[in-house]
Formats: structure tokens, sequence, C-alpha cells
């Protein structure tokens, strides 16, 4: 039986978002909110795990009350219990406090023997959520996974780099971080629709977790986002000349330089 | 008043709507150039979202939702495949729901859980070739034999007809009680002299086995009659409002899809140096397709709303039926008017949602029935002043 925790963040939905070009910020008037798309798939994870060898699967965000949109929504893709980590003392938390306040709101739900996150965030992109509760919670993290099975006290998992395949065993406890690359995410069915509203939501604040407030929020982080801009990527064209045996040779010849191709 | 969706509602529509878009959406064109039926895997896959029992009780494997969200998943599957909403809708209110509603508990039990989960696809059957707006003319006849009727005739124009299971076909018992000796019987596929006839080639809707369905000596036990056999002219008129709310939903996701369509192109293809929707010839056209749209909308939802809230909603299914069809053909053949020749071309979907859509204002209830509904109800009202 495992027990799984996996974390997931309401973000607003990106293909939506706009940068404020005066201020620098997100412009996030209007926008729908969504649950990140990388912990959808930290979600699927969870509920392969637990089809597969059995177990309990607790949902935790941290966010303002509207975050629990997504709870809902992780009990209609199938999750056991949902947690909400949210107190006004904690906002404008940078990615170390928020591993800091997730990683207590872990150790004091119980123990986990699988707690998965998604990569990055849409919203924030630092992709380090992950490390961050692998410190504070001194557990191993795994990343790109592409397979995963469990054998009694630990686990073996191929890892995908590249063109490579590593596999690895690992002691439980251990956090996964998972993206789009990992599975497909499954559709809620409409009878888990219809019920998850009313499913209860656990609710932590600082009270639960502990620490003081110096620790949280702005005051706690040492990252201070001075400034975000749009970019956009412009397409490079070029034209290959010759006839089509000179064309494919230059054409190899480019792809092995950008370490598309190897041979 | 509040007309905004609840968070169910809502919720339905986000998951169906990316469900159709990622899944479903790929089969609309082989449904339609093939005329082949939706593959097995694909149903089974719906059936585990709840697709064949959206309204059927938890206890028989269904989502108990209400209609509105019933609509709204209609609308959403036909916007990507008016074919596959078809099959759904007629599946869902013309067979589950009043086996549901009329079923004796035996018959629930046999069959509901395998039309919920889409192991069973379902079917209704009134029409024949000599009844179709006529619904009283049915000639196909059930005579009593102990404890079995014996069913022999010809039906016509089956949805799900090719590859249904169980079928409510409508059947005369005694012909000297005109509708009242009309009674609904559960034909189930397997039974001895019950056939599939020919599958129609039509114009569109391509992905619907439509079908003749043939009835020859078919022997239906007595315990499989639904409802009272005296019962079942009401009980398919009943069982076609619920109907009606589908289709008329059906008719709005293919008029949203080509909608949609035609919006996106407008702002792409420039002519005159200019995208073409900003001209007045066009923007003029969008308006009037969105206004007809958010209009059919709010019939659907009036209507499923006051079946949801118990409260009489046989001219509201009317209106909608009688509505968004004809709102619909209007907004695909704008549509297709605004594309020009590459509306004409089956490169593009936009000629489909033209074909497709016609049959809304003639299945379940032509549009000129729906305006004798309307109007009865409306002299009915006027006459008790």
């Amino acid at each position: 039986m495992l027990t799984i925790a996996v974390c997931i963040k309401q973000v607003p939905d990106t293909h939506m978002v706009k940068i404020d070009p005066v201020r620098g910020t997100l412009e996030r008037d209007r926008i729908p909110n969504i649950m990140n798309p990388d912990d959808m798939h930290a979600v699927e994870m969870a509920l392969f795990l637990k089809g597969r060898y059995g177990g309990t699967v607790t949902a935790i965000t941290m966010g303002p009350p509207q975050a629990a949109e997504i709870l809902e929504e992780s009990y209609a893709m199938g999750v056991d219990s949902a947690v909400l980590v949210s107190d006004s003392r904690f906002a404008g938390s940078d990615s170390y406090v928020t591993g800091k306040i997730l990683s207590r709101a872990i150790a004091g739900l119980g123990s986990f023997n699988i707690v998965i996150t998604g990569v990055e965030a849409v919203d924030g992109s630092t992709a380090s959520v992950g490390y961050h509760l692998s410190e504070f919670l001194r557990m191993p993290l795994i990343t790109q996974i592409h397979k995963i099975d469990i054998e009694e006290k630990h686990a073996v998992i191929e890892r995908l780099y590249g063109h490579e395949y590593q596999k690895i065993r690992v002691d439980l406890p251990l956090i996964l971080s998972v993206n789009k690359n990992t599975n497909v995410v499954r559709f809620p069915a409409l009878a888990d629709i219809r019920t998850c509203f009313e499913k209860p939501i656990r609710r932590m604040t600082m009270e639960d977790i502990g620490g003081s407030e110096k620790e949280y929020g702005l005051s706690g982080s040492p990252t201070v986002v001075i400034q975000s801009e749009s970019f956009v990527h412009a397409r490079e064209r070029e034209t290959m000349n010759g006839n089509i045996q000179e064309k494919i040779e230059d054409l190899l010849v480019r792809l092995k330089k950008h370490n598309i191709i190897r041979y | 008043m509040d007309l905004s969706l609840t968070k169910t509602q809502k919720m339905v529509q986000k998951h169906i709507r990316k469900f159709s878009r990622e899944v479903l959406a790929e089969w609309s064109l082989y449904l339609d150039r093939e005329a082949k039926p939706l593959p097995g895997d694909i149903v089974t896959a719906m059936g585990n979202l709840n697709i064949w029992g959206i309204q059927a009780p938890r206890h028989f494997g269904g989502a108990d939702l209400d209609t509105v969200s019933y609509a709204i998943v209609i609308e959403e599957i036909s916007r990507v495949s008016a074919s596959i909403g078809l099959g759904v809708t007629v599946h869902n209110s013309v067979c589950l729901a009043p086996l549901l509603k009329f079923g004796t508990e035996d018959q629930k039990e046999r069959l509901a859980y395998d039309l919920s989960a889409g192991r069973k696809i379902g079917g209704f059957t009134v029409t024949e070739p000599n009844a179709g707006s006529d619904a009283g003319g049915v000639q196909t006849t059930a005579s009593d034999d102990g404890d079995a009727y014996i069913l022999n005739g010809q039906k016509a124009f089956v949805t799900n007809g090719g590859v249904g299971d169980v079928f409510l076909v409508a059947a005369v018992f005694d012909a000297a009680r005109k509708s009242r000796g009309i009674g609904i019987f559960i034909v189930e596929k397997g039974m001895r002299g019950f056939s599939v006839g020919k599958i129609e080639d039509m114009m569109g809707m391509r992905g619907n086995m439509v079908s003749e369905l043939i009835l020859d000596n078919v022997r239906v036990p007595k315990t499989n009659v639904l409802g009272r056999p005296e019962d079942g002219f009401k009980i398919s008129m009943q069982t076609l409002d619920m109907g009606r709310i589908g289709i008329a939903a059906q008719a709005l996701g293919i008029g949203m899809a080509a909608y949609e369509a035609a919006a996106l192109y407008a702002t792409e293809r420039k002519q005159f140096n200019k995208p073409i929707g900003t001209f007045q010839g066009v923007s003029f056209k969008l308006a009037e397709m969105k206004t007809k749209l958010e209009a059919a909308r709010l019939l659907v939802y009036k209507a499923a709303c006051n079946k949801d809230n118990g409260l009489p909603y046989t001219t509201e299914a009317a209106m909608c039926k009688y509505y968004a069809p004809g709102a619909a053909l209007d907004v695909c053949q704008e549509a297709l008017q605004i594309f020009g020749g590459y509306g004409y071309v089956k490169e593009l979907p936009v000629e489909r949602y033209y074909r497709d859509v016609k049959i809304t204002q003639i299945y379940e209830g032509t549009s000129e029935v729906m305006k004798i509904i309307i109007g009865n109800a409306i002299l009915k009202e006027f006459s008790k002043l």
C-alpha cells in the first residue's frame, strides 16, 4: 500500500497569459485559472501508482482560497483526499519558501512514501520546488522518469535523457517530478465530476505547520522578481541550394552540428 | 435570475470539450468519409467517462447529471462530430431514459448497466415507411400470444440501427383502440426474426448507422413491454420531449463549430489587403450567427432547466427543437459563404457541418411538427382565458 502526496498549483491559463508591458507583471485579470499542466501529469502518476499497487493519494496545494478549485478537479480525477494550505501570511512566497511550506504541511499530514510534483509551473517556471522539497524532506528527487516499478521498499526507475536510458534503483520514500513526457493524463468520468464538489477539503494555515511569520511570504523569500517581459522567437529561415544530393548532405551537416543526429 | 452555469456544469463542459477535441475529433473525418461506425475501443472509452449514461443513476453506472449538463455534453461532442453526438443523444434520451423512467425493476436490472457503460447501444423507433410525422399511423403489429407478443413489421430511419443492441419499438397491439392501442416493446439483438435491413446512405450524419429494422414474427416476452401496453403512445411523446432537447443541443453544437471556424477564418483570410472580417458584409454575418446561437442556447437551457426543476417542458422542448436547428442551419450556410470556395471543398469541415445540420430540422419531430405543438399550446392557453 502506497501513501502518495501530490503537490499541485493553480496557475493562470498559459494560452491566455499576457505580461503588462509597462509594469512587467502578469496580467491576471479575466484570465481563467487552471491546474498547472505538469501537475496534471503528477496527479496522473499518483493515480497510476495507486491503481497498480494500491494505496491512497492526497492532493496538496498552497495558494489563495480559490485554489480549492484544482483540488475539486483532482477529486474528479480520482484522488482520495485534498489539502489546501492557505494563509495570507504566505502571500508572496518564492519557490524556496513554497518548498518549505509544502514540506512542513506534508510532514504534518503524516508519512508518505512517495511525493510527486510537476516539473515546473507555467506562471513562474522556476522548476525548483521539487528540489526544495527534496532538501526539506530529506528525500531523494528523481527526474526525467520514463518508467517506474515499485518493488517492496524501493523503486526501479528508467530515466530518459537525450537518446539514452538510465535504470536506477532507489529506496522509498522518494520524490518524483514529472511532466508531459511522463504519461498521458486521464479524463475524469462524469460521475466523478458530479460528486467532486461534495468532498471535504482540509485547510491548513501557519498555525498548523508551525514556524513564525517572518519565515514566510515576502519577508522569508530570498528571491525577488525584478521584472518580466515578453519576447518573441523569430523563426530563422535558410534556403539550401544545389541538387538533391547536395541538399541532403548539407542538411545532414546542419543536423549533426545542432546535435539532432549523431552519426 | 442567474443564467450562469453551475460549477459542476462548467467542469462537465471543460472536460467533455477537452475529450471531444483530443479524442473524438480525429474520428470525425473517418466517420463521414467511410460511413462506418465508431470503433469499439472509442465506444468503451466514452463509456468509462459515463457518456453513455449521462443522467442514469449512480447505482446503474451512470453519472446522475442534470439535463443542462446533458445538453452541454451533447453540444460539445457534436461540435467535433455530429454523428457521434447523434448516437450519444439518441442512446441516452430515447432509450436509456425511458427505460429508467417507465421500465420495471427487472428490465432496469437487466439492461441499464450495460446501456450506461456503452456495452450495449440503444435506440428508439416509431417511424415506418408510412408513419413519419403521423406517429399514430404505425403499422407494425404486436399480436398477443400468451406470455409474449409476436411483432411483425418494418421500422425506418432508426438511429443507431446498424449497431444497436436494445430498441424500444412502437407496435400496434389493438388497432381498434387507436393511439391507446400502440405499445412500446423492448426488442433485443439476437431475438429470432429480428434483423437490420438497409443501412441508409445519407447526406450527413454518415457515421451513424441509421437503418431499417425488420421484425419477422419476433417473439417478444410480455416482460419486455415498457410500461403498460396502452401507455405506449404517451410514453413515446414524453420520451420525444427529452429527445428534442438533445437534438436541439446537437444542432447548437454543429452551429457553434461552423461559427467558430468562420470567425477564425474571417480574421486570417485577407482580400483587398485586409482580413475579410473587417468588411461589414462578413462581420454582420458573424454578428447574426453569434446572436442566433446564443438565442438557441438559451432556449435549450430553458427547456432543460424546466425539466430539472420538475416544470412542464413539452412546449419549451418544442421551441428549442424548432429554433435551434433553423438557427444552426442558417449559421452553417453563412459560415460556408464566408469560406467561399474553400467552404465547398471536402478538405475543410465546413461543408460537412452544412450537410450534417439539415437533418436536425427533420428528425425527432420536424420543425413543422414542433410548430404544431407550440401552436396547440398557445391556443390552449388563450382559450382558457
